[in-house]
């Protein structure tokens, strides 16, 4: 018996949808329930941000998250599969007709993701002060709070219709199929012939 | 500001059953330790070099001795412990199987309690691993029991395009991206009567370490056990088998061969805190 978990939204249907195809079962959640059990896993509807940290403590054993988060969060969790779904980019976003200058003595940044922003301008040697927001990022260099952001950008509207674009791309991000570390040594028969199964999907569609 | 009450972050605090347990913990290994023919030694506190031992010196917590020379708490047992055996009380005692009980402190606030077992100038994995396995039987636990060879994971370096970051991370997509059969018999290998049918397709070097996982299984008595020929260490020091015990999410034991200026020695940790986290739950 496996536990995964799965970031509550599209990604959890997708990857559910996955499962569908390789086992021929339906796998739907109850309505507003947060776990659903079948004969051979037991899935969990769990925030994006969470997910690397149930996998993490081994409330699950596997989970599908983004790139970008596991870059973010840094736990120490096995990355086993791209699954090439949820494809976006971590990008720098500046109002629209400015210029990255990385030579100013000290540029403001806000971001959710602190720790991709920190290691991006440090590995730059690049003085960035990071101003950590929890959402509507594009706002703001409008206020002036930030002389930039970064941000997930999928197609750019959102920033294009703030009246933002991208300047720079920091990395690119998909979904992961990732494990627990020690889930995979005891269970790792069940964990590599599921793992086989979905690169097969991915591979195949 | 700091309330009466508070403790740093991940330092330890045990009472009455966890403080219960920890000292059972610890009796029943001295135990089975010196029925083994290992003696306790006592390390100090204050290191200057555990540098060479820690793979991120930024976990070391750092003070100054009265001359200005860098010390640090001691973030590692093993190598302070096997290098004052070797170049300190050489002149005092030729006893090679050590004992400690002692905890490791690391940056900025982390207390972990270990006991820990080296056979200096041994190179032999199972004349110490016995006795990790003893302990655990005597408390009552059967963890699994994952066997390991770095010199896997290195040699592989030097086929393919790999890096120990890869095994670190066990970068499973990588390997099998890379299409080579026995390649992929290595990842999927779990239990020790699969050895035999891949020590004929792999390459003489790889064989060669992989008979010594398998003569390591063969030498234990426990029942309970993986084989990863594919994961690599955190730890600078290990060189060739390893193993880790773990169960669920908990790491009880690990520990391997190493080598300190050119001399091979065999050992490992037991995590206390861990198996006091364990044993006071259930």
């Amino acid at each position: 018996m496996l536990t995964v978990a799965l970031p509550k939204g599209r990604i959890a249907k997708e990857t559910l949808e996955i499962f569908s195809k390789i086992f021929g079962d339906s796998f739907v959640f109850d309505d507003r329930k947060l776990i659903l059990q079948t004969d051979k896993f037991k899935f969990l509807l769990v925030r994006n941000q969470d997910v690397a940290t149930y996998v993490y403590h081994q409330a699950a054993d596997i989970g599908v998250v983004g790139l970008d988060t596991l870059e973010e969060q840094g736990l120490d969790i096995i990355r086993l599969l791209d699954l090439r779904k949820g494809v976006c980019k971590v990008a720098i976003g500046m109002k629209k007709g400015e210029k990255l200058d990385l030579s100013r003595p000290q540029i403001t940044v806000a971001t959710k993701m602190v720790n991709i922003t920190k290691r991006y301008f440090a590995e730059r040697a690049i003085a960035a002060k990071i101003i950590k927001l929890y959402g509507s990022i594009e706002l703001a260099p409008l206020v002036g709070l930030a002389d930039m952001i970064v941000d997930i950008v999928e197609t750019g509207t959102t920033m294009k219709q703030n009246g933002l674009e991208v300047v720079e791309e920091i990395m690119e991000s998909s979904t992961y199929l990732i494990a627990n570390k020690n889930s995979f040594f005891e269970k790792k028969s069940e964990v590599l012939d599921i793992y086989e199964k979905i690169e097969h999907i991915v591979k195949n569609g | 500001m700091i309330f009466e009450h508070e403790i740093p972050d991940n330092s330890k605090l045990y009472f009455l059953s966890s403080a219960k347990q920890k000292r059972k913990i610890e009796r029943i290994a001295a135990e089975i330790l010196y029925d083994n023919g290992f003696e306790e030694i006592v390390t100090p506190l204050f290191s200057y070099h555990q540098h060479q031992s820690i793979l991120d010196d930024r976990e070391l917590i750092r003070v100054n001795d009265t001359m200005n020379h860098n010390m640090t708490l001691r973030a590692d047992s093993t190598i302070d412990v096997v290098r004052i055996i070797d170049k300190r009380l050489g002149r005092n005692t030729s006893h090679k199987k050590w004992f400690y009980i002692q905890p490791v402190f690391k940056y900025p606030s982390t207390e972990q309690y270990q006991v820990g077992a080296e056979f200096i100038g041994q190179s032999s994995l199972p004349s110490v691993m016995e006795s990790a396995v003893e302990i655990m039987n005597a408390l009552g636990l059967n963890p699994l029991v994952q066997i390991s060879n770095m010199q896997i994971p290195v040699i592989l370096t030097k086929m393919f395009d790999l890096t120990l970051d890869d095994f670190r991370h066990i970068n499973i997509e990588k390997f099998l991206a890379l299409d080579i059969a026995w390649l992929k018999k290595l990842v999927y290998l779990q239990n020790i009567d699969e050895l035999d049918a891949i020590l004929d397709i792999v390459p003489g070097d790889i064989k060669i370490e992989l008979v010594k996982m398998k003569d390591l299984c063969s030498g234990l008595t426990c029942n309970n056990v993986t084989l990863s020929p594919l994961y690599y260490s955190k730890m600078l020091y290990y060189d060739e088998l390893y193993f880790r015990m773990i169960d669920k999410n908990h790491l009880f034991a690990s520990g391997g061969r190493y080598k300190n200026n050119g001399l091979i020695s065999v050992g490992y940790a037991i995590y206390t805190d861990t198996l006091i986290q364990t044993l006071t739950k259930d």
